[in-house]
Formats: C-alpha cells, sequence, structure tokens
C-alpha cells in the first residue's frame, strides 16, 4: 500500500514524500505529506491574539509554511489525541512534520506522526500526549478510559450523553 | 500499530487524491471575520472526516468526549456537513483539552460569533451560545457505542 501511494505521487508530479513516509490510514482525501513550517498558533495567526509561548498547550497549533499557507495539525500518532502536546515545545521554530494531509472538501487537517527540526536529525515520533498523559496521571493501556475528566463528565451524563439514558445490559 | 489503525484498515480508500492539484493561495494573517449565526452538532474534527466510525449524536458521544479532552480540534456541523472549527467560546481561548467543551460534545447548540476562513477550514470564534438542546440525535440503536462499543 504504501508503496503504491508513493508512486502515484512520483507519478503526478507532487511528490512530498520521502523514503520512509507517514503511513497511510486510507482516510478520504488522504495524501502522504512533509509539511515544513513555523509552529504557531491559529488564535494568533489569524487573529493577533498571540502568547508567548502558543497558548502553553491549551489552543490549537499549526504550521505557517513558507508560502504563506496555514495548516491545523489537528491529529498526533496517539489514539483520541491531538497534537499540540508535540509542537508546543516548538512554538515559533520551524520543523519538519511527517504525516498525512486530509483535504476533506468539508475541512483539511494535518495529521501528524513524526517530527524533526532539521534534516540530519532523527524523526520523533507524535507520541508526547501519552508519555505526558502518564507522568500526570499514572500509565495507562487506553489513557481515555484512564482520564479522570473524560470519567467525570461520562459518568455524570452517561455515555450517551443524555442522564437517564443509559446502555442495555449485554446478555 | 495503534487500535484505531487497526480499525481503519477496514475503512474504504475512495477519492484520496480528490483536491490534490488545488492552488495554494496564501493569506494575510489577522483576518477580519463575518459575523455568522451557525447552528449544528457540536463534534471532533477527527471521527468526522476520517470515516473511521458513526461520528453522530448518541453513540458518538463519548468518543468525542475523549477527543475533545485528548485535543483533537472541535467543530460544529451544520446540516449541510459544513465544519465550524472552535477556537473559542466567549472569553475562553482554549481551544485544545477544554473540558467546557468536552462537555458541549454531541450537542445540538446554536452559537453567534465571527467567520473566518483559511487555506480550506472554516475558524469560528464564538461568542456566546445561543442555545443548547443537548444530545438529540439518536443514534445509539443502530451504531452502539462508537467505535470499541463500550
Amino acid at each position: 500500500m504504501r508503496g503504491g501511494v508513493t508512486a502515484l505521487f512520483i507519478a503526478t508530479g507532487l511528490a512530498t514524500a520521502p523514503a520512509q513516509a507517514a503511513e497511510p490510514w486510507n482516510i478520504p482525501h488522504e495524501r502522504q505529506a512533509v509539511l515544513k513550517g513555523r509552529v504557531v498558533d491559529a488564535l494568533c495567526q489569524l487573529k493577533g491574539r498571540c502568547t508567548p509561548d502558543c497558548g502553553g498547550g491549551k489552543r490549537q497549533l499549526g504550521l505557517v509554511l513558507s508560502d504563506g499557507m496555514f495548516r491545523l495539525v489537528a491529529k498526533s500518532n496517539i489514539d483520541f489525541a491531538g497534537a499540540t502536546t508535540d509542537l508546543s515545545p516548538y512554538c515559533g521554530r520551524e520543523i519538519e512534520a511527517d504525516g498525512l494531509l486530509i483535504e476533506n472538501p468539508a475541512v483539511t487537517l494535518f495529521f501528524v506522526q513524526r517530527l524533526r527540526e532539521r534534516p540530519d536529525q532523527d524523526w520523533i515520533a507524535a507520541e508526547r500526549f501519552k508519555a505526558d498523559f502518564e507522568a500526570k496521571n499514572g500509565k495507562a493501556e487506553e489513557w481515555w478510559r484512564a482520564d479522570p475528566e473524560a470519567n467525570r463528565i461520562i459518568a455524570a451524563d452517561g455515555p450517551f450523553g443524555i442522564k437517564d439514558l443509559q446502555p442495555k445490559p449485554k446478555p | 500499530m495503534t487500535i484505531l489503525s487497526q480499525v481503519r484498515r477496514r475503512a474504504l480508500l475512495s477519492t484520496a487524491f480528490a483536491g490534490l492539484l488545488a492552488a495554494a493561495v496564501p493569506a494575510s494573517a489577522q483576518q477580519s471575520g463575518q459575523r455568522v449565526t451557525v447552528t449544528g452538532e457540536i463534534s471532533d474534527s477527527w471521527c468526522t472526516i476520517s470515516g473511521l466510525m458513526f461520528a453522530k449524536g448518541t453513540a458518538h458521544h463519548q468518543c468525542a468526549v475523549w477527543c475533545a479532552l485528548g485535543g483533537i480540534p472541535v467543530a460544529i456541523r451544520d446540516a449541510n456537513g459544513n465544519l465550524y472549527l472552535i477556537l473559542k467560546i466567549g472569553d475562553d481561548e482554549d481551544s485544545a483539552g477544554n473540558p467546557r467543551v468536552a462537555k458541549l460534545a454531541t450537542h445540538e447548540v446554536t452559537v453567534d460569533g465571527e467567520l473566518l476562513e483559511r487555506d480550506g477550514v472554516k475558524y469560528l470564534l464564538v461568542d456566546r451560545i445561543a442555545d443548547d438542546k443537548g444530545v438529540i440525535t439518536m443514534t445509539h440503536e443502530e451504531h452502539g457505542i462508537q467505535p470499541f462499543g463500550n
């Protein structure tokens, strides 16, 4: 699959993937891409409402590419987790991000799988969210089921988001 | 390999390269937006576009809570399928992993705010939530609890 996708990009003259490219997920409108750009927070980039640390991990982040295009980095390599934790340490700096650009007609998002600051550096897996989570909450096979805030919300509102609506017991 | 990467192997590879030739048009920073009122379901952007699960209503509530707390951009999906990524609500400018936003997962809301469009994304700066009907789209009977069934 990976080889086929790469071959197609080369054939179209738009290859952006290196020899070891991001793993395809077979998501509609996805393509492998390495984005090179400066890490910024979206609210700062769009409205000029900036903080020195790109929001300190609490704002959506993205990359401003050399042509001025802004790509929001929405997903990391951890299930159910965004990329803010991975990008925050690079606030204001240039990085390379290897992943999947998803150009859905409704929204264009980037799913980062690994990143680095310079071509001579090793790639760093975009998996910092889990390490940070476990540093705060202890080791968890599935962070989402161990997250205290998630469990508070689901306990209060139910898994369907309606207080009195509960799943039927399994036979 | 992640759990969801196993799930996604069953996903269809459809028009994967649509938009590949779209022109890149740089835009200036600090845009002036358009005043809008948007009605739709609060949803996480990743599940909505990935097609890996049924990302609507009661079936998707728990997953949407997880994604919102995990920092995936939260959006409002309107009846036409437009996605508006929320960058703030009122004075609260925390758009990544915000419990207040996670509590709204899969709610049907009407909001007033400022719309900014940039490079294929509609960003929404919400001034106020004018209406919150809670979760009203009942999908769990057909789809269970997405994506794992519990």
